[in-house]
């Protein structure tokens, strides 16, 4: 594997930004999903991919604790174009302020229909890759704006209540 | 959040995990319903009501934007549309970053393209080389025969004049007048 260029990111390309139509690939992954494996199947998926693709971040964030959960982020959203985010570091946690939401706003932009559950998927995959780091991950807010809490185990944060997450609306 | 910046990578991680859950035919399905029915409608409709000049305005954004270095050239002729990827801005993640899960990535563009070009009337030429190498040559579906010469529509940017080229034709796959991934002659 190649070293990666951008320090935080295990997966490097040659250009500093993603291109932003593959977010009408990842939604529509979504609505396939949905509609063939059911919310089980996706969710699935979403915990798979986690713990599967995602694996060398897990590594970086188990051995780097919550400054590594930040560069990642820090480095993730400069990577996504349109994305609007704040990084905040506390002594027990680490909050993702997403202000816009560079998914949420592209699929709006090109007049797609989102799936209803995108930002479910957030907490899903976010939370199989915090639990394979030996954190845990809440979220809250959705369609467009949110906050994406990582923390350590004993920060003692409530169980995630998935009606703090909002439908995506188109 | 999943991002489009690594997409090739948990794009290709996806074809395995389908392959795994509901075999090819799973993965056959995604290609055409996900992707050409939903993910590139804007590509179906370019294409279906503009036929090769659509084909120019679809991939000649698409490419620009996935590809700034400009690692392909586009050639286009009445009865031709021709792309010669010279470095394959997706395979070219998978292979920069060692990525792989699914047995043949490359397959997926056949996946997509193939049914989509069906739907608008047209076939496809095309061999690749999985080193992020390949053409592409798509003729509306009453075009018969083999595979145009080397340099015949691209000139000195057809792939196949590369040197690194391959010579022996087991290690290319490749398609003549088709739209199905799985009519692959190796």
């Amino acid at each position: 594997m190649s070293t990666p260029a951008t320090p935080g990111l295990p997966y490097t390309d040659t250009k500093p930004q993603g291109s932003p139509d593959f977010f009408y690939g990842i939604n529509a992954t979504f609505r396939f999903m949905l509609q063939r494996l059911g919310m089980d199947g996706w969710r699935r998926y979403l915990e798979e991919l986690g713990r599967g693709y995602f694996a060398p971040v897990n590594r970086q964030w188990a051995e780097g604790g919550l400054g590594a959960v930040a560069r990642y982020w820090r480095a993730f959203f400069a990577a996504e174009p349109g994305a609007v985010v704040e990084v905040v570091e506390q002594p027990d946690r680490v909050e993702v302020r997403v202000h816009e939401c560079p998914a949420i706003k592209h699929l709006r932009a090109g007049g797609r229909e989102i799936v209803r559950e995108y930002c479910q998927h957030c907490y899903f995959l976010g939370s199989a890759r915090a639990g394979a780091a030996g954190l845990t991950m809440r979220l809250s807010g959705g369609s467009g704006s949110c906050c994406h809490t990582y923390a350590r185990a004993d920060a003692g944060l409530a169980p995630q209540d998935l009606a703090q997450i909002k439908e995506a609306r188109s | 959040m999943i991002g489009c910046y690594d997409f090739c990578g948990h794009y290709e991680w996806t074809f395995g995990w389908f392959e795994r859950t509901g075999g090819h035919a799973l993965v056959r399905d995604y290609w055409n319903e996900a992707i050409n029915h939903d993910s590139q409608r804007h590509a179906r409709d370019l294409i279906r009501h503009g036929g090769i000049p659509g084909m120019l305005k679809y991939w000649g954004h698409t490419l620009a934007e996935e590809s700034p270095s400009l690692g392909f050239n586009i050639s286009h002729r009445e009865d031709v549309f021709r792309i010669d990827f010279h470095d394959c801005p997706s395979r070219g993640f998978l292979l920069r970053n060692g990525l792989k899960n699914y047995r043949d990535y490359c397959d997926h563009c056949m996946g997509w393209t193939g049914p989509m070009l069906r739907e608008a009337g047209y076939v496809i030429d095309h061999e690749h080389d999985h080193q992020g190498h390949c053409w592409w040559e798509m003729r509306p579906a009453s075009a018969t025969g083999g595979h145009a010469a080397p340099g015949l529509v691209a000139g000195a940017k057809d792939v196949r004049l590369r040197p690194d080229w391959p010579k022996d034709p087991a290690k290319l796959d490749r398609y003549t007048k088709a739209n199905d991934p799985d009519a692959k002659m190796k």
